[in-house]
Parts: structure tokens; sequence; C-alpha cells
């Protein structure tokens, strides 16, 4: 996270709380509570550092949206003044990161009035970037932040080779900025069959109809963007004479990922275009994390060599008819195994939602993934690979107050939370789909 | 009969030589495969039954593929084939009530609202994958259904998931007929698009009401000419035999199960009033992802639902839904299932049952059900299949651990007593499969958004 980022994000905080003491009666907008600047002390549960372990009667302290005090509960002050949440039988652990949502860029799939996922008239849209789209008052939001989701990626839909660059966003704010933790924080970028805009042999076709056109499509991209670099240096040298080119908007947001300045998100599912990909990678010195690898079980050990991080995810999808049933399932510790720094991500939500993430890191456990690792996944590492590390995605003093409480396992789809933390703020534990339950949970408890 | 040898092997030969005139199905799906061991018995495990509780260190006892024995104790023979579960699970078969697997893509025959004579069957593919990847996650009978692009679609097929033998070995064997229906956004949108009717929800429940209309004249003029034929009417012209009426006929005469693929909670109220006018039951309503709003008013109705564990804002139709739906219409007295609608979420409805413990509290016993005795019920083969007692068929999961944890695995699925998985072989872990799987031709969802 920038400096200045961080500094919004204060900013906004204190906007909050000003607010707050003016309506604390009124229902603020997207669920967010009145915050408060409070010390809060979650104390008496079972810790999940991610970092330095397990402490089995633990305490967190959270104050002005910072952790400021993790340890034993025996040596761990709780602060005069301090509100106590007592955790005793719970298991806390750092809010939940989903490496690939659309969360905002959609609200009801069908709908495409409501649709903001992908522009699809060309391949290459690096030029787009999701935060114009993001929608911070999206219902989805809130439904997912109450399975312990506090921050994701959010990229657009694979349906270019390059369709526009990812924010990273906190799952809590008043409004767009107070959820943006850093925008255009990473290029999309898709090699894969589906990219293909389907020949037409009885009519006119659109290029490119290959996985030639795609390769080729991208490089010349990459190639454009460095002839524009060099002709607006030129041009912008005293002695230039001459008009000044215009500038095109498309090429110059290619240019930090040119410089290596910031990661693509590079995604491919079978073996051999990952190997493609990466030699373009490799030709334009791209600072990679890959995406997907679903079919690539034969090239591991020179995804491996690359050196890279790995986003796996959904690891539901399907196995080929020749491979064993848990082909997929298997791949994230087949992965990690191999040195691979991992992180899974619910790869959009599917029809459950990001909600489901622990679970999909739980099912990598049960095919061979270790559990500190599996947890590493959806927390620490995916923070870390987007550069976010220092900021998010363990327990450690000076890190973001992004803290969970639930009542067993966070991995096992039987357990609850209880309570999130984001920002330092106990957050409403309410959404769209909590209010329906309790309007309509008269009918169901009348009966015994 | 598409494939011969595993015919031949699997003992269906009789079909050839006795089979002149008898329905292929009741011969063949009847048959025992004679690889199957005569005793199995599974000791030393958490046997959870469904019907009467969890057994610590129990054992189930399958005699002739048939459950012979559960409790702490079996009187097995010694020659069983036994094997120790000592730490493990074991539970009934998962069944799938809602499910377009292995039909290609095949599922919608989109060309008329209402096509009440297509025979899923004539679709069904054995050999694709999804039947495969669904065994492997313990599930051992499914529902296959006609999609939800017409208000009145095809009459289903129910399978058991003995992958590897012949089309008509995996049939469930006399299982009661089931006839798919769907209202709301599907057939709305197929037509619609077309400026055909139905394009609103007027429209998609007058399309049903006219097809019983026309359904009651048919049944009318065989009625009265079989009055004729009765008093000796020699010069009696029999109608003209109509399948799609027949089939409506049969629905109002209560010979088909109606499944109805329907969202909101207005939608069940109307189907209820429907089926109350032309006097048919509803079995049940699938997705039903918004009968919390109205279980109170359905429960006494006795139609079940097949619904979703989390599954929500997909289409508008589903915007209202909450994961709670399911264990707040059980709460109500509804029959509640879970169900697939997916190749990709059968593969761990265990997974989806576990949710409810989440969301709802739900006992494991009540959870397990909606996957097992429950969905069995829907397809009402709940006297055969669903439960872990004596009588019914031997069709079992040992997982290696609770399979209401994320962390379950299935070890082993027998069905009929017969091994038809074990994930210690290597391989696919498959014991009568050998050769090419087909790919499924779609993701086996007639309900993703814009898809059918």
């Amino acid at each position: 996270m920038k400096p200045g980022i961080l500094i919004a994000g204060l900013a906004w905080a204190a906007l909050v709380q000003g607010y707050g003491q003016a309506q604390t009666e009124k229902a603020a907008p997207n669920d967010t509570a009145p915050a408060q600047a409070k010390t809060i002390a979650i104390v008496g549960g079972k810790l999940l550092t991610v970092t330095h372990g397990t402490i089995e009667d633990g305490t967190v302290v959270l104050s002005d949206g910072k952790i400021v005090a993790v340890g034993p509960a025996k040596s761990t002050k709780v602060p005069v003044g301090a509100e106590v949440f007592d955790a005793k039988g719970m298991t806390v652990y750092p809010g939940l990161f989903d490496a690939e949502t659309h969360l905002g860029l959609t609200e009801v799939a069908s709908d495409q009035n409501n649709n903001d996922l992908a522009e699809t008239a060309d391949e290459v849209e690096a030029q787009m970037h999701v935060e114009d789209a993001f929608h911070a008052e999206t219902v989805r939001i809130p439904v997912e932040r109450l399975n312990g989701i506090t921050n994701a990626i959010v990229a657009p839909a694979s349906e270019d080779s390059i369709p526009g660059q990812d924010a990273a966003i906190q799952l809590y704010g008043r409004d767009r900025d107070g959820m943006m933790l850093q925008a255009d924080i990473a290029l999309a970028m898709n090699f894969e069959g589906s990219v293909r805009r389907r020949a037409n042999f009885n009519g006119p076709s659109k290029f490119p109809t290959t996985r030639m056109g795609l390769a080729s499509q991208i490089r010349q991209a990459f190639l454009d963007a460095q002839a524009y670099e060099a002709e607006r240096a030129a041009t912008a040298k005293p002695d230039h004479k001459g008009p000044i080119p215009k500038r095109d908007l498309k090429l110059e947001a290619l240019l930090p990922y040119l410089h290596g300045e910031k990661p693509v998100v590079l995604a491919a599912y079978e073996g051999y275009e990952v190997e493609v990909a990466m030699s373009i990678a490799k030709e334009f010195h791209l600072k990679v994390i890959l995406n997907h690898v679903t079919h690539a079980q034969d090239v591991l050990d020179e995804i491996a060599s690359y050196h890279v991080p790995v986003i796996v995810g959904p690891i539901y999808d399907f196995p080929r008819p020749d491979e064993r049933y848990d082909a997929v399932y298997s791949l994230p510790a087949e992965l990690q195994k191999r040195g691979v720094k991992i992180a899974i991500s619910s790869s959009g939500g599917g029809e459950g939602g990001s909600r489901n993430l622990p679970y999909a890191a739980g099912y990598a456990v049960a095919y061979g993934l270790p559990y500190e690792e599996a947890l590493k996944a959806i927390t620490l590492n995916p923070a870390e690979i987007f550069g976010l590390g220092d900021k998010l995605g363990s327990l450690d003093v000076g890190k973001t107050a992004n803290v969970v409480v639930a009542n067993g396992d966070p991995l096992d789809v039987r357990t609850s939370v209880k309570q999130v933390f984001i920002d330092g703020n106990a957050i409403p534990m309410v959404s769209r789909q909590t209010k329906l339950r309790d309007e309509y949970m008269p009918l169901a408890t009348k009966k015994p | 009969m598409a494939n011969f040898s595993s015919v031949l092997r699997h003992g269906c030969a009789p079909l050839f030589l006795i089979g002149i005139g008898a329905t292929p199905t009741s011969l063949c799906a009847q048959s025992t495969p004679s690889s199957a061991p005569t005793d199995v018995v599974i000791r030393n495990a958490t046997v959870m039954t469904v019907t009467h509780g969890t057994i610590e260190h129990g054992s189930v006892w399958i005699h002739n593929g048939k459950i012979a024995g559960v409790g702490a104790t079996v009187d097995a023979p010694s020659d069983a084939k036994t094997i120790d579960a000592a730490g493990k699970f074991v539970t009934p078969g998962i069944i799938d009530p809602h499910s377009h697997s292995a039909l290609g893509d095949d599922i919608n025959e989109a060309t008329s609202p209402v096509t009440p004579s297509m025979m899923m069957i004539d679709a069904f593919d054995n050999r694709d994958k999804a039947l495969y990847q669904a065994l492997a996650g313990g599930v051992t009978t499914e529902l296959l259904l006609h999609g939800s692009a017409n208000m009145i679609g095809g009459q289903a097929v129910v399978i058991k998931n003995k992958f590897g033998l012949s089309r008509d070995e995996m049939l469930f064997p006399n299982a009661p007929r089931s006839i798919k229906f769907a209202s709301g956004e599907n057939p709305k949108r197929v037509y619609g698009r077309r400026n055909e009717v139905p394009s609103t929800r007027m429209g998609n429940f007058e399309v049903m009401r006219q097809a019983f209309e026309d359904a009651k004249a048919y049944m009318a003029s065989w009625d009265a000419y079989n009055v004729k034929v009765a008093k000796g009417d020699k010069d009696a012209t029999a109608p003209k035999k109509d399948l799609k009426l027949e089939a409506l006929a049969d629905v109002l005469r209560g010979k088909l199960y109606v499944q109805i693929h329907c969202y909101r909670a207005d939608e069940f109220l109307t189907e209820e009033a429907i089926a109350k006018e032309y006097g048919y039951k509803i079995r049940a309503f699938h997705h039903a992802l918004e009968m919390y709003k109205v279980g109170d008013k359905i429960a006494p109705t006795g139609t079940g639902i097949a619904t979703f564990a989390d599954w929500w804002g997909f289409k508008d139709e589903a915007w209202d839904a909450i994961p709670w739906n399911a264990v707040m219409s059980m709460r109500e007295g509804v029959r509640v299932a879970l169900k697939s609608d997916s190749n990709d979420y059968v593969r761990r409805l265990n997974q989806e049952a576990g949710k409810m413990v989440h969301y709802g509290g739900a006992t494991e016993e009540e959870a397990l059900r909606m996957i097992t005795l429950n969905a069995a019920w829907i397809i009402g083969v709940d006297d055969h299949v669903g439960s872990l007692d004596v009588g019914k068929d031997g069709d079992v999961v040992i997982w290696n651990m609770d399979p209401l944890s994320t962390y379950a695995r299935v070890d082993k699925v027998y069905i009929d007593g017969d091994l038809f998985f074990d994930s210690a072989l290597p391989g696919f872990g498959t014991t009568h499969f050998s050769g090419a799987m087909h790919d499924a031709a779609s993701e086996g969802s007639d309900d993703e958004g814009d898809e059918l």
C-alpha cells in the first residue's frame, strides 16, 4: 500500500467518525456503522496469527484502525477503557483476502444493465480501470464479508487478452473512496482459447480467431507501447520541433507494467498456454502473477522454475475426461510442494459467492495442502502477491485491524463467523440476506 | 443398448434371447451385477443411519445387494468380505434430486413450451465424465431432469450411478415417473425473445391451463369411446393416440410426479392453485429459493422442495435467495432436500449439507437427510434408498471423516452391495469402468443466469 492510500484510509475513518457522532440513529449507507475511534480488545480466543503460529488463549488489541497488540492473554495487556470482546471458545484470524472477484462490477448476473464486467469490442483494453465501474453500494459486499472476507481484488471478466486494470478493495466503507485500497493495482491478462473471437467461415470474421492471433496481438500491443514511449520521450526534449503526438491512453496504461513497476495477473489454463504466455511475459520483462493453471499438471515443475506466484482458482474447475476426479482439487498442494507461493481465489465467486472462499481452501487441505498453507493462501499470500503484505493478511502489530472471530475452524463449512472487524470497526453483522431472514423468521420460529 | 460387450459381462445377455416383447428397462436394470460379493460387512465405523441416529463403532452388513444389518454388531457370515473402517464414517449413498448430468446438450427441447412426451432417457449418455465425478463425491442416485425452458418439459430418468455399466443397468429399477414443469424467467425469456407466448408470468400459467384443458378434452374423447365400446358399439372409432396429450393425461391421472422449477413465493402459490384446480399433486418445487417466505402455507400441501444451499443473485428471481432458506423451510414443516443442478456441485453435496449446520443450525442428521432420505422421497424411491435401514439397497459410502466437514473425502462407494469407486485404486479409482469418458457438453446446469 502506498502511503497516500493509508492517509486516505485514515481520513475516511475520521470522516465516518464525525458522521457517526452527528447521526447515530440514522441507518448508514451500505450497512456501515458509525465508526468509533475506540480501542477493542478481543480476549480469550484461539489466535491463528498466520505468521507466528497459533496462540491458544490469546488477546488481540485493535486501536485506531490498527492491530496494536497480539499475544497470549496472560501477557497481553488490555488497555484501560478498551471495549472487550469475549472470544472464549472462538477462533480469531486475519480477514480473508479473495485474489479474484468481480465485486461491484455485477449485481444480478443475468441482467446486462447492471453488468460492468468487461469491454469486449477489442482484445486490448488496458485503459479500462475497474475503479471507474466499482459500485461500492453493491448488496453483494455485506453478504460476502459476513463470512469473513475483508479484502479482495476486483478484476474485469476474462473476456479479453487485456481487459483492464484491477483494484484492491476493503469490503467496508461508506463509499467508493472509503473502500478503495488501491486502484490499478495490477493488469489483468488472459491467454486462453475462450478469448478468441470464433472464426465465421460464412461471413466476415474479426481478428483474432486463433491463439496465434491472440499472441501476436499482445506482442504488438507491448511493442506499440514501447514505440509510443520512445516517441513521447523524443518529443519531450527541449530541442524538439514539430507537433507533439496525442496522448494514447491505451498504450500509456501499459507502461507501468512494461517497466515492471506493477504486476500483471496472467491467466492461462492449459500447460502449453502457460508456456506461451510466459514466453511473451519474458520478452517484455513483465512482473507476473500466474492465474488458474488449471490443466497445467504436466508443467508444474516448469511453473515452479519461473519463480512467480500463482493464483489457483476455482479449484472446482472440472478435470478433463482423461483425468482423475481430484486432478484440480490437488493443484494447490502440488504447487505448494514445489515451493510456489499460491493464493486461492473464488475466481469470481460463482453462484454461491466469495463467501465460499474459505471452504475452497479447506477442500485444498482435504487434497493434500498443509492447513497453515491453505490459510495463508487466502490471507497473507494474496496480500503479499499484490504488494499489500505490510498491511494485511496476518495478526501482527501495525497491520490494518481486519480481524474475524468465528465459532470454530474458519475453513470448515459448519463454522459461523460471529464478528468481523474491518479497520478496527466491529462491522454490523447484517446484510440484505440477514434482513430477509429476520423479516420472515417469526414464521419459522412460531412452531417448536 | 450401445455396449454389447458390457451387457454380456454383467449378465444382461438373456435380454437378447428372451427379451422380445419385454421392455429392456425392466429386465436389465433389475439384474444384479455378478461381480458383487454375496456378503459385505463394513466394521468399526461411525455409522450415520439418517433414520435412527449415529452409531459409534458400528457395522453395516450388505447381503445380496441389500442392507441386512446395521448396528453395534451384525450377524454376518464369517466368510463375508469385511472392510475395517476404523476412524471412518459410513452414510447412505448421496442422492441428487435435480441434475442434468449426462444429457449432453439435449437438456431442453425448447421448440414449444409444452413438450411432456420428451423422454430424458433418450438423451442419457452413461459414459459422461460428470457421472464419474459425482460418483467420486459419493452420489449413487440421480434424478436427470429436462431443463427449464418449457412450462411443461419432458419426463425424467432416475439412475443409479453404476458408472461403467450399460445404460440400462444404470436405470433405477421401477422408479416412479417424474415430469418437469417450470415457470418464471426461463420460459419467459426463451419464448419472449421470439415474440411468442409465454413472455410473462401471466402467459406462463395460461400456457399450463390450456395444456390441461387440451388434456381433459383428449381424456373425454377416450372416455366417450370407451363407453361406446363397453355398450358394444362395433362402429366406435378410437381417437388418435397423442403422445403429448397422453403424458398430460397421466399428470391428471396422478401417474407422474410433478417436479416444478420455480423460485418465487407467488409462483408456489399459483402452482398449488393450478394443481388444485386440475386435481394433480405437486411432488416438489425445485430451486424454491423463496420458500422461507411461505413455508407455512406450503407445508400443509405436502409438497417438498429441492433447493440450493447458498446460490443467489444470478438472476432477478434469485435475488431474495438466502442461505437460511432450507433450514427455515424445514422448521416450517416442509420436506427439504438439497440438489446440485450442476456438474460441479454434485461432486460435493456433502459440503452443501454441511453449510446447513452453519446457516440455521441444522443438526448433522437433519443436514444429511437433505441429501439422502429427503432427496429420495422427492424422486419417490425412499422405500429403497436414502437411509441405512435393513431391507434397503446396499448403497453405502465410506468417508475418511465426518462427511459434513470441508475436509471429508470419499473412500469407497458401494451400490447394490457392489464396489463402484475406491479412491485407493490407481487411475480413476473406478472398478467397473474402462475406456474413454465423454466430456459433458455443458456445465450440467440449466439455470446459471442466461443459460438454460
